[in-house]
């Protein structure tokens, strides 16, 4: 598809160094948010650059395979043990999946577009795509568009019963991205092609179509990879821009999200 | 380029089908019970529960009861089957849909955890195949014959409205040439239990816009309309002429009191849409019953169209509050308001809110003269969508 954006800032939750107290002054709100919560928006709010930050920011997009699945989970037991009598309602308010992106919102009074995915591992690129058709629109200029995912004992005893081997994958954790429709003085890369293909093809046949004569570095995902957690796809991208970040001129990123869709997307450096 | 609603297609506790629900409307005759039938719970709190146990739906669908769908996506293929039924989508074009669900396949993990928690090895995984919420898109678009994109939005109980703005921008963009967007959502002990600690659940039938309010019913359902590019669709309902997505950026749970979120929502909807306020022949309000919303909304209503607030009513009181598939079936209310002059009933009203309050349309009309229907959702989170239905 003919949409373009630039890259301006990509930050992983491993990345984040400032201190939470300063980004989240509120005690109250701190003690409140769940552990992916904080990962969530301490991510959003470094990625954009503080919270000051969020001022500046004109659509908040966010994609996550299960949410807030601690929260869920606790309001569940609770439900459970406590025979539906006088439960707490906070593990329940937290528990919907717009939870982080109404957080972010709710810091700055940024009372711009918010919205959450939740379609599996597609969830990032969804959210990408979203991105996209808003800044050609015009309708939007910085976006903030993030992933995350939280792993619980419950849910990782459940995956193994059903048969999902381990292996590797960390996928629990959160990426955000800042996203401009012009090119800034800050902009890593480029985005400059997003496509959802009719069906798989081969990796040679990817690096043919989306090189455009340029030297491309190939990324893909692992094919293995049990497809709910959009933050794998996130980290993909990520990789991909801190791939241009050390000066490769073209990197394609082919997730094949287990066989069940196909995106290609294409970024490359800045003024290429 | 023009988005037109080809198809509409919904399940409530009113009935199944379009027919079925406008039926009971006009009669009057609410799908609130005093208690869950079929939902596993203690609670006795008034619910808008479908008169369908999983097994029937599974066997009304001609889906073999061993695949063991989530009352969610049961739903969800039921309501889609008739929206795309209805349209009669032209051959070739690619069809994509994007669905939206605040709690996926919970009626079954509920089940799950039951045992789960007693011993980690016990619990049919079956049971939890469809927890998440894009499980419950995927089995519609198997079992619906949907080949294009599938996405799937969460936004509280604005998300169907999110969905179906997502739709009709996939379609300009060329992502797709159709795509069927609405939500589904089936009660659960989860959510029941969620809103009754949250102490917004009202003990008698819901009274939206009502000085005695005291709080919402919650509901089951599915709404879907079938969008495409007008010159696709023979005899349309509708034009999707606006939509709009704020963040009251207030509260996670809670509505400001001036609403400027849905004031933001409804009035970039209608700049969208290219018209003003005083177009609007209806609106489909979010109306759940709650003090909070409901001031809320009013003082939004208020500011945007002054003195002159245009006939409005919630169907909430008719259907329940069914949270992520609010925005769908109101989406299908509305076209179908737009299409044959329909204005429906905000039952259980009697008195305005401190006696000045907007009063809301309290009689089943027809043949009204109507161009433009305002349709609102909003959600926790803050998220507040307005959808503009047009002739």
């Amino acid at each position: 598809m003919d949409m373009e954006c630039f890259v301006e800032n990509i930050v992983t939750d491993k990345q984040v160094t400032s201190d939470i107290k300063e980004l989240i002054p509120d005690a109250g709100l701190r003690r409140r948010m769940s552990r992916i919560l904080k990962s969530a928006v301490m991510t959003a709010i470094e990625c954009a650059g503080g919270t000051d930050g969020i001022d500046g920011i004109d659509a908040i997009i966010t994609a996550t395979g299960l949410g807030c699945l601690s929260d869920s989970e606790r309001f569940l037991r609770n439900m459970i043990a406590d025979s539906e009598q006088l439960l707490n309602p906070a593990p329940f308010i937290q528990s919907t999946f717009n939870t982080a992106g109404g957080q972010i919102a709710m810091l700055r009074h940024n009372h711009c577009y918010n919205v959450t995915y939740v379609n599996r591992d597609c969830g990032f690129e969804d959210a990408l795509l979203d991105a996209l058709m808003r800044m050609a629109d015009s309708q939007s200029r910085r976006v903030l568009v993030g992933a995350f995912d939280e792993q619980t004992p419950s849910q990782y005893r459940i995956m193994e019963r059903m048969g999902f081997w381990r292996h590797g994958t960390c996928r629990e954790g959160s990426v955000f991205t800042t996203l401009t429709a012009m090119p800034t003085d800050s902009a890593i890369a480029e985005l400059s092609c997003m496509d959802f293909l009719s069906g798989p093809i081969t990796e040679e046949n990817c690096m043919k179509s989306y090189s455009g004569g340029d030297d491309a570095v190939l990324l893909t995902n692992d094919m293995e990879d049990v497809g709910l957690f959009p933050v794998v796809p996130a980290r993909l991208f990520a990789e991909g821009v801190r791939k241009i970040a050390e000066g490769a001129e073209r990197v394609i990123i082919y997730d094949r999200h287990g066989g069940d869709r196909q995106t290609v997307m294409v970024l490359k450096c800045i003024g290429h | 380029m023009k988005i037109v609603v080809g198809g509409v297609g919904l399940v409530s506790a009113l009935g199944s089908g379009v027919d079925a629900n406008i039926a009971a409307m006009r009669e009057g005759r609410s799908g609130i019970a005093p208690s869950p039938s079929i939902l596993r719970t203690g609670n006795k709190i008034p619910v808008g529960e479908v008169a369908l146990t999983n097994d029937e739906l599974h066997r009304r669908l001609n889906i073999p009861i061993d695949c063991h769908l989530s009352r969610t996506a049961l739903l969800g293929i039921s309501a889609v089957r008739e929206a795309m039924n209805d349209a009669r989508i032209p051959q070739g074009l690619r069809v994509g849909i994007v669905s939206a669900t605040s709690v996926g396949g919970m009626d079954l993990t509920e089940n799950f955890f039951r045992e789960f928690i007693a011993d980690e090895s016990r619990g049919r995984l079956r049971d939890v195949r469809m927890h998440d919420c894009g499980a419950g898109t995927d089995a519609i678009a198997r079992y619906c014959g949907i080949e294009g994109y599938r996405t799937t939005i969460s936004t509280a109980c604005s998300s169907a409205a999110n969905a179906i703005m997502t739709g009709a921008r996939l379609i300009r963009h060329g992502v797709a040439d159709c795509v069927v967007a609405g939500g589904t959502d089936a009660l659960s002990a989860f959510t029941l239990n969620g809103f009754k600690s949250l102490m917004i659940l009202d003990e008698k039938p819901c009274r939206p816009f009502d000085e005695s309010r005291a709080g919402l019913n919650l509901g089951e359902g599915a709404g879907y309309v079938v969008l495409l590019r007008g010159e696709d669709a023979a005899d349309p309902y509708c034009t999707l002429a606006g939509y709009a997505n704020r963040n009251d950026a207030y509260h996670q749970t809670a509505s400001s009191a001036d609403g400027e979120g849905a004031y933001l929502a409804m009035s970039d909807a209608l700049a969208v849409a290219g018209i003003e306020p005083s177009q609007v022949g209806y609106i489909n309000v979010h109306g759940t019953g709650t003090p909070n919303n409901d001031a809320s909304e009013g003082a939004a209503m208020q500011r945007l169209f002054g003195s002159h607030i245009p006939p409005f009513s919630s169907t909430k009181g008719f259907t329940g509050h069914t949270l992520a598939a609010a925005g769908g079936i109101e989406a299908v209310f509305s076209s179908l308001a737009v299409k044959y002059g329909l204005l429906y009933p905000n039952i259980n009203f009697k008195k305005p809110i401190d006696g000045r309050g907007p009063v809301p349309v309290c009689e089943f009309a027809e043949g009204k003269d109507i161009k433009y229907v305002l349709s609102n959702s909003f959600g926790f989170g803050g998220n507040c969508s307005s959808l503009v239905f047009a002739k």
